[in-house]
């Protein structure tokens, strides 16, 4: 349950930084909800949250336009379709999800000890 | 442990991030930042555009006076409504940075020689040696001449102003969520905008169409083969069709006469392999305008389709401007303000290129091997040295020294394509001084026949033909420029740089120019052909003349009558073959049937009966093209030197000649032991074009997806020929493929990567001007924009959109307000 609320707690908190940070904000996202919330698995919980949240947000976008721009990106690239390439965007980021989330919530484990 | 988990993880972190917030080269290509590009908030992903996007915007504008409503029709058209000059430009440069400000910027980087900049220097040098190419023909100190002129005048002064304004205006308004895909994809950022930029522009207009030279391979011909072999070969005008005008004995002017000696012809050898590409020849254009006498309404029709490069964004952007004295509609070019093909209320009004001899080489004698100084009528002067920098992405600064005679820039030496030992200035008209910006703001309001002669005395270069019909039944023809009054066989070859006779002494007065009203033939066109009747008193010389387009228009409107709006469209995507009516015939009796191959024989019996069209559906067209690509570098294969720049004939003279000199020495292939003569050049070439196709069957059969399917490829005209409109990056996904006809030389002059940029049918009603047009691409620069191409499949089935001329804002479409700041 813990990980559940973790991980949208991270997706969320990404999604509303965008608004005002460059991309790299989702670690602080990641960071900041982890060391609040842990779960048994942070890694996972910050992968998700951010691999999630990206890849909807690409396909909504992409669902709402005929122009073909995500095919021509992902010829350019190239990976081989656009699926493939939501799935790039969203791993690369939900890896830095992850690593951030292990190291928020090992701050504060650590802490605790202290 | 903690600690380690806690600074490990908190390192990999950083060192992603860091990864994917920067660009990187690997394996000689850049991949965008891939965190940055590819984040759905604010990457390349923000740049699809949902396709409902039809919302009213109000957006304060910093240095508007009034505000304006620009209105948005189907076609993402804007119509532009401001209460005074200054709003109504500062507004064009705002909306046409909307859609291509990535396009503008690109261009001028172009034209200015600093691609090398955005991409890096390329594979084996291709876009630093670019750039030098484009410093070292001098665009910059061009663009500079022009700027100066454009600030002499204060109305041109004020648009390039309010122009630049409006486009700064869009340019502080981005972030990178905002900024064009592809700054994103290339990971750099726009500069400010200002007018020295428009000015690149325009000189980027000049390279295209009047940086046509041939005077270093005339001068190796004429060494090389003979004066009377090189006037067989080159001739300046090949006596094919009618002039663009014709008004035999009828100039009744005085000409300006030179009476010092002109320099005599060059005897040398010019040491200068690969020459700077000139101007594209199929860079052409057609127009005409039909007099009331012939059309169905009894009022003038005026036609026009420039030809060239298919890129995306597209060349043009169609727009409308509305303001007091002004309601004009036509194509644009993003980065120069006003209309420059298009109509108003009253008049209408396209262009064709003139294809003159604009360039001038000239021979400099320096006085030591630092060439410091060169001799000018027997005085020593000092040679300018301009050294160039080059910021080139990713590696330390490029230097680059060009010297500067007073002729212009010394283009080629030890450093830059120059294997001998002798050099050249480069004289171009478009290091002179010019202004079209102002012929562009009166033409635009212009109301008859005065107002347009009037602008076009402002109008210096690119030297276009200026076709022209009103409202009041007027139709005229004007080919326009600023030339230099040349004596007989002057401007062919290099000139003698140590006399300042040699040099251009004086231009011929604006009103001495070719030109003619209300021809008693009831309409007047051209097409790129020579210019004016031999009575014409100024020496006409150009790189080449068209012979095909000009008489297929011709023919077709001097038999037509009752002529309607449909027809003249009908006419713009007229696909007959002239020239392959012309030399086919000829072609086929030099083959002998009994040595065929089975290939051969399907294709020779294609040919035989084939009709003449290059529809897309057409075998015939496919054999032909295929054939006549490979006669033509057999036949000139003499003219394909690796140290001297030659040039081959034109397809007008190569054909004249195949008939008329069977024994000509040149039809010999110089690497074969044999003697060629024509029927086997013939032979030989057709057989490499029947060659040519099968590989292309077998290509088509090989391609994923195609190999399942158990289709015959039939090597159709549309689908051999694969033309593409082709983006300015050159990224194959971002290209656009269509299945078309057409060729070049042909009226629909579509050949693989060239071809009509932006048809236009004005009718010149009294109740009202009615217009159409289209062009392959979109008015948004965004391949995230439905935009981007959506008149591309009209334009490629020859129809045309009919273009909604305004009174006022109709409330009906999608609307945008610019409003002042206030204060």
């Amino acid at each position: 349950m813990k990980f559940f609320l973790q991980l949208m707690l991270i997706a969320l908190l990404a999604y509303l930084l965008e608004f005002l940070l460059p991309w790299y904000s989702l670690a602080i996202a990641a960071f900041a909800v982890s060391l609040a919330v842990q779960s048994k698995s942070n890694f996972m919980a910050g992968f998700l949250g951010i691999g999630l949240l990206w890849f909807i947000a690409a396909w909504v976008i992409d669902s709402n336009t005929a122009s073909g721009l995500a095919e021509r990106v992902a010829l350019i690239l190239p990976v081989q379709n656009k699926i493939l390439l939501m799935l790039l965007g969203a791993v690369l980021a939900a890896l830095i999800g992850g690593f951030a989330a292990v190291a928020g919530a090992s701050l504060r484990k650590e802490k605790r000890k202290w | 442990m903690k600690v380690f988990r806690f600074t490990s993880s908190l390192l990999v972190t950083i060192v992603l991030i860091f990864l994917l917030n920067n660009s990187w080269l690997i394996g000689g290509s850049r991949i965008p930042p891939l965190g940055k590009f590819l984040d759905p908030f604010e990457g390349f992903w923000q740049n699809a555009e949902s396709d409902d996007s039809n919302v009213f915007t109000k957006l304060d504008i910093p240095g508007l006076k009034d505000s304006v409503t620009i209105e948005f029709d189907s076609l993402m058209i804007p119509h532009i409504f401001a209460s005074n000059d200054e709003d109504l430009y500062l507004a064009q440069g705002y909306v046409t940075a909307m859609h291509r400000l990535w396009q503008m910027e690109f261009q001028t980087h172009a034209a200015a020689g600093r691609v090398s900049e955005v991409i890096g220097a390329g594979p084996n040098d291709r876009i630093l040696n670019f750039d030098r190419s484009q410093r070292r023909l001098g665009m910059v100190y061009g663009a500079e001449q022009t700027l100066g002129s454009m600030n002499a005048d204060p109305l041109s002064k004020m648009m390039v102003e309010q122009y630049s304004k409006g486009i700064n205006a869009y340019i502080e308004s981005l972030t990178y969520k905002t900024l064009p895909f592809e700054y994103k994809l290339l990971d750099y950022e726009p500069e400010a905008w200002s007018p020295l930029k428009c000015a690149l522009l325009l000189k980027n207009m000049s390279q295209t169409l009047n940086m046509s030279d041939k005077d270093i391979e005339m001068t190796n011909a004429l060494k090389l083969f003979g004066k009377d072999m090189l006037d067989l070969l080159y001739p300046d005008n090949e006596g094919v069709g009618d002039p663009i005008v014709d008004n035999t004995g009828q100039w009744k002017f005085k000409p300006i006469t030179i009476d010092t000696v002109p320099s005599a012809l060059p005897q040398e050898l010019i040491n200068i392999a690969r020459k700077i590409p000139g101007s594209d020849p199929n860079n052409g254009s057609n127009n005409w305008a039909v007099g009331g006498s012939k059309t169905a309404t009894g009022s003038p029709i005026l036609c026009g389709d420039p030809h060239l490069d298919l890129s995306l964004p597209s060349i043009w952007y169609a727009l409308q401007l509305h303001a007091p004295g002004i309601n004009v509609m036509g194509a644009s070019l993003p980065g120069a303000p006003g209309v420059i093909i298009g109509f108003n209320d009253s008049i209408a009004w396209s262009v064709t290129n003139a294809q003159r001899d604009l360039v001038d080489w000239y021979k400099i004698q320096f006085t030591d091997a630092s060439k410091s100084k060169y001799i000018l009528d027997g005085k020593t002067l000092n040679t300018k040295k301009v050294v160039e920098a080059y910021n080139v992405r990713g590696t330390e600064i490029f230097y680059d020294t060009v010297l500067y005679t007073s002729w212009g820039p010394v283009t080629y030496d030890e450093s830059f394509h120059n294997n001998g030992h002798e050099y050249y200035s480069f004289r171009w008209i478009a290091h002179e001084k010019s202004d079209e910006v102002l012929a562009f703001y009166k033409l635009n309001r212009g109301r008859n026949h005065a107002d347009y002669m009037e602008a076009l005395n402002y109008f210096s270069m690119p030297a276009q033909n200026f076709v022209f019909a009103s409202v009041s039944g007027d139709i005229a023809m004007r080919i326009q420029g600023k030339y230099p009054v040349r004596r007989k066989e002057e401007g062919k070859f290099v000139l003698d740089g140590s006399k300042s006779s040699s040099g251009w002494q004086a231009f011929i007065p604006n009103e001495q120019n070719v030109m003619y009203k209300n021809p008693a033939r009831g309409f007047v066109s051209s097409a790129n052909q020579f210019p004016a009747d031999p009575t014409y008193p100024y020496y006409i010389t150009g790189k080449n003349f068209e012979a095909y387009r000009n008489r297929r228009i011709n023919q077709v409107l001097q038999q037509s009558q009752n002529i309607s709006v449909e027809d003249m469209m009908k006419l713009q995507s007229d696909n007959f073959n002239l020239k392959a009516s012309e030399c086919l015939p000829v072609f086929l009796t030099h083959l002998d049937s009994t040595s065929f191959t089975t290939e051969e024989l399907t294709a020779y019996r294609i040919l035989k009966g084939w009709d003449f069209i290059n529809n897309k559906e057409s075998l015939g067209a496919s054999y032909f093209e295929a054939w006549w690509t490979n006669l033509m570098p057999m036949i000139w294969d003499e003219m394909d030197d690796e140290k001297y720049a030659l040039s081959r004939p034109t397809s007008y003279v190569t054909i004249k000649l195949i008939r008329e000199k069977p024994d000509l020495a040149f039809f010999d292939i110089r690497k074969t032991p044999e003697k060629e003569t024509v029927t086997d050049v013939l032979r030989k070439s057709f057989s490499a074009g029947v060659l040519r196709i099968g590989e292309w069957i077998s290509d088509q059969s090989k391609k994923p997806g195609n190999e399942s399917l158990a289709i015959s490829h039939q090597p159709v005209w549309g689908a051999y020929k694969d033309s593409y409109m082709r983006h300015l990056l050159r990224i194959e996904p971002l290209n656009i493929h269509v299945n078309a006809g057409g060729n070049s030389g042909i009226v629909n002059a579509h050949s693989q990567t060239n071809g009509p940029s932006w048809r236009m049918v004005v009718s010149l009603e009294k109740s009202g001007i009615k217009a159409w047009g289209v062009y392959p691409g979109g008015q948004s620069g965004n391949p995230g924009s439905i935009h981007y191409s959506d008149m591309i499949e009209r334009w490629t089935n020859g129809k045309h959109f009919s273009l909604s001329f305004m009174k006022q804002p109709s409330n009906r479409n999608t609307q945008m307000q610019l409003t002042p700041v206030s204060k």
